[in-house]
């Protein structure tokens, strides 16, 4: 269910004028797993991270956790997310909608380097918000995703600003 | 890696375009080859700068030497 989240946010990005947008799937990138961190990685997903001003991690939620292959992928990279804006679209089978692996991602996207927003999405029961098809049955999501959105994207050119313009010492 | 010496200010030159870049954040980090408890500022990381393009927004790292 989470892959209809994620075609749903990024269709809703893609409405915005002057937002170019792409959905990685983490499941088909093939990351090898003899080793971990930068030493695996990939250079077409590290080019995207770095074209990036913002990302979005749209992630279900496994035992209040996230799940290893996001880890796996999230950590291949440094230099490309440093000062970028992240925004967090947790989902879950249950009511809480994600909010423990939102919490527990936290921590990784500070150490990262990357900038939280305080809005998140959280997709509760997620069974019952899509049809079979994907289709989003419950149009107050949209709402919530344009405010989520609007701050993403003004952290996005304001930390842009910063990386361009402003310097440290 | 290119790695320059604290304290040292210069720019690096974007590896895409050539212009100047801005640099903009610094961060310990850990990995093969660091020590554990060796520089007390460190804590046995090492230190990198991050540095991005106004032109082209490209970005790149450098290891600052102690």
């Amino acid at each position: 269910m989470s892959e209809h989240v994620a075609r749903l946010l990024t269709s809703e990005i893609e409405k915005r004028s002057g937002v170019e947008t792409e959905l990685i799937d983490i499941a088909k990138m093939q990351l090898s797993t003899s080793d971990a961190g930068e030493a695996i990685k990939q250079p077409e997903f590290a080019g995207k991270m770095e074209r990036a001003d913002a990302i979005v991690i749209v992630s279900p939620e496994y035992n209040h956790g996230y799940s290893g292959l996001l880890k796996h992928v999230l950590d291949s990279c440094l230099k490309e997310y440093i000062h970028k804006a992240v925004g967090i679209v947790g989902v879950s089978a249950g009511p809480f909608g994600g909010s423990r692996v939102i919490q527990n991602l936290l921590p990784v996207m500070r150490e990262l380097g990357l900038v939280t927003i305080f809005w998140d999405v959280n997709f509760s029961s997620v069974h019952g918000v899509f049809s079979p098809e994907g289709a989003l049955l419950d149009a107050s999501y949209v709402r919530r995703i344009d405010k989520f959105l609007k701050e993403l994207i003004w952290m996005a050119k304001t930390l842009r600003c910063g990386r361009e313009q402003i310097t440290i010492d | 890696m290119e790695t320059t010496v604290s304290g040292i200010s210069n720019k690096m030159k974007c590896p895409k375009c050539g212009a100047e870049m801005n640099f903009h954040a610094q961060k310990i980090t850990y990995g093969i080859g660091s020590s554990a408890g060796g520089d007390t500022e460190t804590a046995g990381g090492t230190l990198q700068e991050f540095h991005a393009c106004p032109k082209c927004g490209a970005v790149a790292s450098r290891l600052v030497a102690a």
